[in-house]
């Protein structure tokens, strides 16, 4: 699409519907408090159709920062925890670059059990109880490979297609497609536990598409949106009066000078008035069930993982259409399985409830659920056995989907039995979004933007739907 | 995987009709113009010849485009032509972005070119060249046009502009009113709005050239360089930190500096090219010659460990040259990476062509596999004068010490046999160390923790984050003066320690080393180690502070001691118990894995230096390096001797704190690098060696002999490139117009867009280059031009005819950059500090932006005082973390080169300008300048309020809504003490309600559009 289409289809309806002259009674009721609700008012955000009939409405996409083991979550590889102890075959050892590991390592299979889950019978570990009880819902892609071998580069790869900066972010590729479903709220919400990965805020920029298409943060601290909470001693029926004032003066300039601009900009004061009371809304749980709180395993007010999940349900209740978590503290580098266990600890269940929840409120055939992380890691150990970790591997990691569109209870691919290399239907980054563009309703090849003279797509030149996992 | 199977069905296809066709002669007619008519002509025809190719026109498509020669008779293995239908690269293959052709029509093209490629006279175009696209023939410059409105134009521009709207039926605007012109002209050439006083006198001065005069006045401004950096750092990605990961600060500000001081100077644009791209090849280049090449010093860079650093820096290289060809070609290269260009006639070739110019600087990181630093070639940066006189008067302290210093060592020269003799006869050092046996070893949180058969204990099992060691020990002797502490390697620790973090980095932090004897603890002093980490002093494991510790990194996988005195020596009759507790919270399991604790009994030599003395007065023969380093240790016993030292130390620190600033700059190696095509853009995946070489289808370049920078540069600015001179006044074409004349402008080739007006844009070019490549000769026509001057009201009638004002009939309003925002506030709130240059400011933000975590992360340390208040240029930029003030009102994040920022306008921009605090701090000053201010009358306070904030007068209307909201909130707050009390909420404030109702007004002007719009 046009880099300046949409300002200028606002300069053209605003005067289509203003008639030849811009008559001042026509503009006011046209840039009354309603505004931004006039179909004839085009904003960027607006609600667009898919190409074709879509899976998923709205996508809740979770990102485990610093990457968990595929071999300890998901994919039981008993023929690896027998040679665990035994050193890596020297051939396997010399096809690969590690981050770390520097000279030829041991194997180290998982030390924790598998078992199989619902009448798929997918295998999950003892880690993940509660995901696993949900395994007829997931589809599981055993066969991801990246290009990537350190953090910053392979989070930028996973989340915008492309190992540098620069590139829009999945979630502001989706916005700019689809619009937005709710005006009060954002359209790509991100939520961050812990530090933050170290590729940035870039994770959800919006690269060369407007910036308007960016993440927008909720915070667990301070105000959940940066400066949304008005200064001390101002109250709300005070902006209001002061945003009053101001749209009247922007509206004298309006009829003065004629510029849509300005109009949008009364629109979006309306908007950030109404924000700062959906968004305490929104963020405030106290209002859900104790069985639902129960479920998540949340307190009202108290922030992390888990309540994330919870808003992340409220969100695309609401319309938002994409939204983010990222959760720090999964780089094992040592001490794994201490780790591993700690870290699933904090998630599973949460997880788990945020596909019960979304179930029991039909939101879950609308709602795209997608798990995943930059990269795997790898068989081998890094360190001793005594304090075992696993270092960074890209080459085969695992990504799981549950929601709309998808046909839970299926896994894609297979690897060989040290879960080393793909034997079977590898899955590219690329393929990851052209899939997920596809249950949005989006050709993944149709969704373009034009940049530097280039028709640029999330990706790139690659990228075919699985279509296993597709219902 | 996928490509690999696709092939192979095609292969397959053409073996199955291979057969069909073998017996006949293909038919051109027939058999392949309809395809080329179908399937090429589209993108290589006569209206577009992507790759510089034409399949419509016989004698084009026989010589082949970009890529090689199309059409061999005879040989279709060699005819690109054919082999781009059948190449298995979807970047390669034709028709682009399609699926194949079909394997009948491939397999008649190799038939046809394989039977002699008959293309019968008569079929399709007789060209034979293919006509340039415009933007690679030099502009040359065009004729004035005439027109009939002629007392209209100012200068030639407005000729251009005026031609245009007349063709059309248009006419032009009327002029804006003048304190609207007065304020346009500030924002656009300051970056920040006039003062009261200054609008009136522009408004008053009644003489012809009024307008000139301010213009000069302005261009002459040293915050004009300010304002015209912000767009070229954009493009730059001029950012003060790496990047990625834990996203370390780097000293970068000395370019900065020097692009500002550079557009003051208004620095030949040829020059300013070649001092950033090559001025470290410039014969004995100067310092600020070398700091411009800061330009291509300012790419991301991944220091996390575990990188490949080669990696790395092929990433930087590939930065430069797109950045190279964005900034000065207008032209997108960079697909040419991995494939000849789509588009445009640029072969991947010669992308590695244009490569093998930047590949000749080195690494930027250095380091071990798992820690690296980012480095690289640097140069010290002038002093400021401050700083320059603070360093002579220290200089000349440092002297004098020094002075005092040689005097001392002379007078007790006479001492030093005496002292010698001393040394010889004090006794041995007769201290000795007795291990002592352990005990009922705990840890707090878990660690199995196991004695060993030589008493040491080892820590292994559970590897807590944190931990407490509380292990006793039996101590046999009758009198103990010391202890030691040892932290020793062991085979089943993690790089076999000494501590448990991780097997690349073993290290270990005590914050606490503590011994009990019953309930009294034992006071440990003089601690010496065989080594310490920088800032973790041995000693401040006994300093009783848990904030303070003792670690090893980065001597990590050996054994390291500690000994320590106690100030009371342990006497006993028997063998008494301690307990020994070590306390290890650093996090990340930096605990000891394995310790060993020893007793010493006797005197231990006061010092290590004595000890020194004692090995070397024994010795029979010294060497001189030895004979000084004894008289040294003589000296050094003398506390006078000591302090004189000490004081130089200290001197010395003041001069290092005040060590010259350091530059990134660019530096070629001695030995160039060779150069190899990527096959399809992949790392390691070497294809031809290529050498340096600029592109064919733009001037030819006339090198030296070296070959090197310095040759692309001069090749970027020559008079005969076609773009650059186009591409630069076109950018800021559009920073006053709000697009450019072509409006793609960071594409200038077959997919971007026309220019509007190609003969303006020709002769702003060749102007540009003949008045010495002046930007702000060119800024000032633009500005003196009445094309600019015009009112920005929109105009109805206009609708139809031209609705995104691209024919210029009046002056676009444009949504003010963020900087240019925060500078606007802090002009009309009365805080705008103007100072210049140095390193960045860090003004208020909230708490938790800076969240990134990791080796040497940078904290935020927000300025006070003057720096709060300093232009937005110099606010501190964290590409992992942009100020968010900034981020909400579109500025990039400067991870690469951006060409124009977009413009939005969402409720995001709203909460900021109304409740960001350092804008709420603007919005306070100027209440509180408001409140203050000396005027009669409700009225005309607003008045002065509303000019003061947008430049004009306000209407009646206007007056009586602002005062409508002050009327009302001075009742309000009277009202309402407690939220009074809050609002202002300043101590040497009297928090009345009249004050507070100007804190609402200054809320409301400085939220206004027209406060944050260039009109």
């Amino acid at each position: 699409m046009d880099r300046d289409l949409n300002l200028e289809l606002t300069r053209r309806e605003l005067f289509r519907t203003g008639g030849m002259g811009l008559g001042a009674s026509a503009l006011m009721s046209l840039l009354g408090q309603e505004a931004t609700a006039d179909p004839s008012f085009r904003n960027p955000l607006q609600a667009r159709q898919s190409n074709y009939p879509a899976g998923a409405k709205s996508v809740i996409y979770i990102h485990m920062i610093g990457a968990p083991s595929q071999l300890d979550l998901y994919v039981d590889k008993p023929k690896l925890r027998d040679m665990t102890g035994e050193l890596c075959p020297e051939e396997l050892f010399n096809s690969q670059q590690f981050a770390f590991i520097r000279n030829r390592p041991k194997m180290y299979g998982s030390q924790f059990k598998f078992r199989r889950f619902g009448e798929s019978g997918q295998k999950f570990s003892e880690l993940l109880p509660e995901i696993g009880s949900m395994a007829d819902e997931i589809a599981l892609i055993e066969t991801m490979h990246g290009e990537q071998i350190n953090h910053s580069p392979a989070q930028l790869f996973m989340q915008t297609g492309f190992g540098r900066f620069g590139r829009p972010s999945m979630g502001s590729w989706v916005t700019y497609g689809l619009g937005s479903e709710n005006e009060n709220l954002p359209s790509f919400v991100v939520m961050v536990t812990g530090s933050v990965g170290g590729a940035g805020n870039s994770m959800w920029g919006s690269g060369f598409l407007p910036s308007i298409y960016q993440g927008v943060e909720f915070r667990a601290n301070g105000d959940p949106v940066l400066f949304l909470s008005n200064p001390k001693g101002i109250r709300r029926a005070d902006r209001r009066r002061i945003v009053d004032t101001i749209n009247q003066l922007n509206r004298e300039q309006l009829v003065d000078l004629g510029d849509p601009e300005i109009a949008t900009r009364i629109g979006q004061y309306e908007m950030a008035y109404k924000m700062q009371s959906s968004v305490p809304n929104l963020m405030d749980t106290s209002g859900e069930t104790e069985s639902t709180h129960a479920l998540y395993g949340t307190t009202p007010g108290k922030a992390g993982f888990a309540n994330n999940c919870l808003l992340a349900r409220r969100l695309v209740e609401r319309g938002v259409r994409f939204v983010q978590l990222f959760d720090q503290g999964w780089d094992h580098h040592s001490g794994i399985e201490k780790s591993i266990r700690n870290k699933t600890k904090s998630v599973d269940k949460p997880i788990a409830a945020l596909l019960k929840d979304l179930k029991q409120r039909g939101l879950l055939d609308e709602t795209l659920v997608i798990c995943g992380s930059e990269f795997g890691r790898t068989p081998m150990v890094q360190g001793g056995l005594e304090n075992a970790g696993r270092d960074h591997h890209k080459d085969c990691f695992s990504i799981w989907m549950a929601g709309g569109g998808i046909r839970g209870g299926v896994r894609v691919g297979e690897s060989d039995d040290l879960g080393f290399s793909i034997t079977k239907d590898p899955v590219s980054v690329h393929d990851f979004h052209a899939t997920v563009l596809h249950l949005l309703g989006m050709d993944h090849t149709a969704l373009t933007y034009k940049y530097q003279g280039r028709q640029f797509r999330l990706t790139d030149v690659a990228g075919n739907p699985v279509q296993k996992i597709l219902a | 995987m996928g490509k690999m199977s696709r092939f192979i069905s095609v292969s397959l296809g053409l073996l199955l009709v291979a057969s069909n066709l073998s017996a006949q002669t293909v038919d051109f007619e027939v058999d392949i113009w309809p395809v080329l008519q179908t399937s090429c002509v589209g993108c290589h025809g006569a209206e577009t010849h992507e790759g510089n190719l034409r399949l419509d026109a016989k004698a084009i498509a026989f010589q082949g485009g970009i890529t090689g020669v199309g059409i061999v008779p005879g040989k279709p293995e060699e005819s690109s032509v054919y082999l781009r239908l059948i190449s298995d690269d979807e970047g390669e293959r034709m028709p682009a972005d399609e699926e194949p052709l079909p394997a009948e029509q491939i397999e008649a093209v190799r038939r046809w070119i394989e039977q002699g490629a008959k293309w019968p006279d008569g079929i399709g175009s007789a060209a034979t060249e293919v006509s340039r696209h415009w933007a690679y023939v030099a502009p040359v410059r065009p004729v004035i046009p005439a027109v009939q409105h002629s007392m209209w134009p100012a200068n030639a521009i407005d000729y251009f502009v005026l031609a245009k709207l007349e063709e059309n039926e248009i006419q032009p605007s009327s002029p804006v009113e003048r304190r609207r012109l007065v304020r346009r002209v500030y924002l656009d050439l300051l970056g920040y709005p006039p003062t009261v006083e200054q609008v009136e006198a522009f408004v008053s001065d009644q003489t012809p050239n009024a307008y000139e005069a301010l213009i000069e006045q302005l261009l002459a401004s040293p915050q004009y360089g300010v304002r015209w950096a912000r767009p070229w750092l954009d493009l730059a990605r001029y950012a003060d930190s790496n990047g990625y990961q834990a996203d370390q600060y780097r000293n970068v500000w000395p370019y900065r500096d020097w692009v500002i001081n550079a557009l003051n100077h208004d620095m030949p644009f040829d020059q300013f090219t070649i001092e950033q791209i090559a001025g470290d090849l410039l014969e004995s280049p100067t310092i600020s010659q070398q700091i411009a090449t800061g330009f291509h010093r300012l790419t991301t860079l991944n220091v996390e460990g575990g990188t490949d650093p080669e990696l790395s820096r092929l990433n930087q290289v590939i930065d430069r040259v797109n950045t190279t060809a964005t900034v000065w070609l207008g032209s997108t290269i960079e697909c040419s990476q991995c494939h000849n260009h789509k588009y445009d006639p640029f072969s991947q070739k010669e992308y590695y062509e244009l490569l093998a110019y930047f590949n000749n600087t080195p690494l930027e990181v250095n380091g071990t596999s798992s820690s690296f630093k980012f480095y690289g070639p640097t140069v010290d940066v002038d002093r400021s004068l401050k700083d320059r006189r603070a360093l002579a008067a220290l200089h000349k302290e440092q002297t004098g010490k020094q002075a005092a210093l040689d005097a001392l060592v002379a007078n007790l020269d006479a001492e030093y046999p005496q002292w010698i003799q001393k040394v010889m006869e004090t006794s041995q050092d007769e201290s000795e160390w007795h291990v002592m046996v352990p005990s009922d070893p705990v840890s707090v949180n878990g660690a199995t923790l196991r004695i060993l058969e030589d008493n040491s204990i080892l820590s292994t099992g559970k590897n807590p984050d944190k931990d407490i060691y509380e292990i006793s020990f039996l101590v046999e002797q009758p009198m103990v003066t010391g202890f030691k502490l040892e932290a020793l390697t062991h085979d089943e620790l993690p790089g076999k320690g000494p501590g448990r973090y991780t097997a690349e980095r073993p290290n270990f932090v005590l914050q606490e080393f503590t011994l009990h004897h019953g309930d009294s603890q034992l006071q440990l002093t003089d601690g010496i180690a065989d080594f310490s980490q920088a800032n973790y002093g041995v000693n401040k494991a006994v300093d009783g502070d848990p904030q303070t510790a003792w670690a090893i990194a980065p001597q990590f996988f050996k054994s390291h001691w500690a000994e320590f005195l106690v100030a009371e020596p342990l006497q006993s009759e028997g063998p008494i118990k301690l307990t020994a507790r070590l306390v290890m919270n650093y996090g990340g399991s930096r605990v000891i894995g394995r310790i060993r604790l020893s007793a010493m009994t006797g005197q231990r030599m006061t010092d290590a230096y004595s000890k020194r003395a004692q090995k070397l007065v024994a010795k029979q023969q010294r060497s001189a390096q030895e004979e000084k380093e004894l008289k040294e240790i003589f000296l050094k016993s003398h506390a006078k001797y000591a302090k004189a030292q000490a004081d130089i130390a200290a001197v010395n620190k003041k001069i290092t704190a005040l060590r010259a600033p350091t530059a990134l700059v660019m530096k070629e190696l001695d030995k160039p690098r060779e150069t190899h095509m990527l096959i399809r853009g992949e790392y390691k995946n070497n294809g031809d060696l290529v050498s340096a070489a600029t592109p064919s289808i733009l001037h030819p370049s006339e090198t030296s002999d070296a070959n090197n920078r310095l040759d692309l540069a001069q090749w970027l600015v020559s008079p005969n490139n076609p773009l650059v001179a186009r591409v630069t006044v076109n950018r800021w074409w559009a920073e006053f117009f709000g697009k450019g004349l072509v409006k793609t402008e960071e594409d200038f080739g077959s997919q971007g867009d026309a220019p509007t007006h190609p003969q303006l844009l020709d002769w702003l070019a060749v102007e540009f280059m003949e008045q010495d490549w002046s930007m702000k000769h060119i800024h000032k026509l633009i500005v003196t031009s009445s094309t600019y001057q015009q009112d920005a009201k929109s105009r109805p009638e206009l609708q139809e005819i031209d609705p995104t004002n691209r024919l210029l009939a009046r002056m676009p309003r444009l949504r003010m950059s963020a900087e240019g925002i925060r500078d606007t506030m802090l002009q009309i709130s009365g805080l705008l500090e103007l100072q210049m240059g140095g390193a960045p400011i860090y003004p208020p933000q909230p708490a938790g932006i800076w969240r990134h975590v990791g080796r040497n992360a940078p904290s935020y340390k927000t300025s006070t005082e003057t720096d709060r208040y300093r232009r937005g240029i110099y606010v501190i930029w964290r590409r992992s973390a942009p100020y968010p003030a900034f981020i909400n009102f579109d500025a990039p994040d400067r991870t690469s080169c951006v060409v124009s920022r977009s413009r939005t306008n969402t409720p995001l921009q709203a909460l900021t300008l109304l409740n960001d605090p350092m804008y709420w701090e603007m919005t306070k000053a100027l209440g509180q300048r408001l409140h203050a201010v000396d005027i009669e009358g409700l009225r005309e306070k607003v008045a002065y309020a509303f000019t003061r904030t947008v430049s004009r007068s306000p209407s009646e209307r206007e007056i009586d809504i602002l005062s409508e909201l002050y009327t009302e909130t001075v009742l309000q707050l009277k009202d309402r003490p407690q939220d009074l009390q809050e609002l202002i909420g300043q101590k040497d404030l009297a928090a009345s309600p009249e004050l507070g109702a100007w804190y609402y007004l200054a809320n409301v002007l400085l939220n206004l559009d027209e406060t944050i719009t260039r009109n």
